[in-house]
C-alpha cells in the first residue's frame, strides 16, 4: 500500500494518509460482519455492520456501492443468499407459481454474481419481468431485485470510475473479497 | 355549497336565534356569503403525506426490541470468536503500520505522539484483552475476546464460553500484538466506538489511580 502512495503525487497522497485508518476499519468491520453471517451469529453480524456504516458516517467516507449493498438497509445485516437468507421469486405473477424450486436463481443479477451457484439456468419460465426478493432473516425487511438488466446503475457503469479510480484506488477496493 | 346546504340551515338559525326576538323577521342571509372552513385536512391528504415520510430504517425501540443491543451470556463459544481475533491481528497490522519485529517507538522517537494516536483510535473488538487492575477487585485477571464495545463497557468473551461486561473506565487494560505489549487506561476509551475514529485526541493525558 505504501508503494501506491508513493506513486501518487504529494496532494492526493496527504489526502488519502487522514483516511487511511478509518478505511481499513471499515475493511475490517465488514469483514467480521460477515465472518458472523458466516458462523450464524446474526446479532454480532448486525452489530459490525452497523458499526461499519456508523464509522462511514462519521469520518464522512463512502462505501462502494456494490459492498453497501450487500448490506441490510433496516438492520445492517449482510444478506448472504444461500446463507442466512434465500432469494426468492416473486409470486404475484400467477402463471409462475413453481418458480420457487428454482431460488439460486441468481446468476442474471449483477451484484449477485460472485455468491450465486452455478446452476443449469431454465431460461424457458423466467422471462424479463420476473421479480425476486430477498428477506432480511433478522428485521424482515425485503429488497425486491428485477431480472431486467437495461438498468445500469451510473457509479458501475465505466464512465463513472474514472473519477472514482484516483480517490480509492488502494484501500477502499481491496474490500470486496473475503 | 350544495352538499354543505345542512350547514347553512344550522348556521342561518343559530344567527337568527342570536337577533333580538322583534326583528328577527328582518333577518335576510344570503347563503352564498356563508363559507365554511375546513377544521381538518382531509384524511387522503394525511395518509400520503405520511407514506411519503415513512422511513425505512430501524428505530432505537424497534433495535433494541429485536435485541441487537444484548448478547446471549452463554451461547457464544471461544472457538467461534478465534476467526475474529485472526481477522483482528491482520487488521492491527495494517492500522498500527506494523512489520515482524518492530519495536514500540520510545518516547523521545518522532513517530511515538503519532503512534500512540492510532492505539487509541483502535478498534477493538476481536482483541484479547485482559484487566490489569481495577477498582473493582473481581475484575482483575479477567481475560477473552473482545466482542461488543460500547460507550462505557466492554463486553469480553471468556475462554470458558460466558460474555463478561467489563466498565472501561475503572480498569486498565492489557493487550499483546505480536511481541508487544500495550497498557491501556480504559479512562480514555469512554467514547462510542464509531467517534473514536473521529474524535481529536490530546496530546498529554493523565493517567489515574
Amino acid at each position: 500500500m505504501s508503494q501506491n502512495n508513493n506513486s501518487n503525487n504529494n496532494k492526493c497522497k496527504r489526502k488519502i494518509l487522514t483516511q487511511r485508518h478509518a478505511c481499513s476499519r471499515m475493511n475490517f468491520l465488514y469483514q467480521a460482519a460477515n465472518l458472523m453471517a458466516h458462523s450464524n451469529n446474526n446479532t454480532l453480524a448486525a452489530y459490525y455492520g452497523k458499526l461499519c456504516r456508523n464509522v462511514g458516517t462519521k469520518t464522512l467516507m463512502h462505501m462502494s456501492p456494490a459492498l453497501k449493498r450487500t448490506l441490510c438497509k433496516r438492520c445492517s445485516l449482510p444478506l448472504l443468499p444461500g446463507v442466512n437468507t434465500t432469494l426468492q421469486v416473486d409470486k404475484k405473477p400467477e402463471e409462475e407459481t413453481s418458480l420457487d424450486v428454482e431460488k439460486e436463481k441468481t446468476p442474471i443479477k449483477r451484484s449477485r454474481r460472485r455468491k450465486a451457484k452455478s446452476k443449469p439456468v431454465e431460461a424457458a419460465s423466467i422471462d424479463q419481468q420476473t421479480k425476486l426478493h430477498l428477506e432480511c432473516s433478522l428485521c424482515q425487511a425485503k429488497r425486491r431485485f428485477q431480472l431486467n438488466t437495461n438498468n445500469e446503475c451510473w457509479v458501475e457503469s465505466p464512465a463513472a470510475i474514472v473519477q472514482t479510480i484516483t480517490v480509492s484506488k488502494q484501500s477502499a477496493e481491496e474490500r470486496p473479497e473475503l | 355549497m350544495a352538499k354543505t346546504s345542512g350547514t347553512v340551515d344550522a348556521v342561518k338559525e343559530y344567527l337568527t336565534d342570536l337577533v333580538v326576538p322583534h326583528h328577527r323577521c328582518n333577518v335576510n342571509i344570503i347563503p352564498d356569503h356563508i363559507t365554511m372552513l375546513h377544521g381538518t385536512k382531509s384524511k387522503k391528504q394525511l395518509s400520503r403525506k405520511r407514506r411519503a415520510h415513512k422511513s425505512n430504517t430501524l428505530t432505537r425501540k424497534q433495535y433494541a426490541e429485536l435485541g441487537l443491543n444484548t448478547l446471549p451470556r452463554k451461547q457464544l463459544r471461544y472457538e467461534q470468536m478465534l476467526p475474529l481475533h485472526k481477522l483482528w491481528r491482520g487488521y492491527i497490522r495494517e492500522h498500527l503500520e506494523l512489520e515482524e519485529g518492530d519495536e514500540v517507538p520510545q518516547l523521545h522517537e518522532k513517530r511515538y505522539d503519532e503512534f500512540s494516536k492510532q492505539l487509541v483510535k483502535m478498534d477493538f473488538h476481536g482483541a484479547k484483552l485482559r484487566v490489569l487492575q481495577s477498582k473493582c477487585q473481581t475484575l482483575v485477571g479477567l481475560n477473552g475476546i473482545c466482542v461488543m464495545d460500547t460507550k462505557n463497557v466492554l463486553k469480553l468473551l471468556g475462554e470458558d464460553h460466558v460474555v463478561r461486561t467489563v466498565p472501561k473506565s475503572e480498569c486498565v487494560f492489557g493487550l499483546n500484538v505480536g511481541n508487544m505489549e500495550f497498557t491501556i487506561f480504559g479512562q480514555h476509551l469512554t467514547m462510542r466506538p464509531a467517534e473514536r475514529s473521529v474524535k481529536k485526541i490530546k496530546n498529554y493525558v493523565e493517567p489515574f489511580m
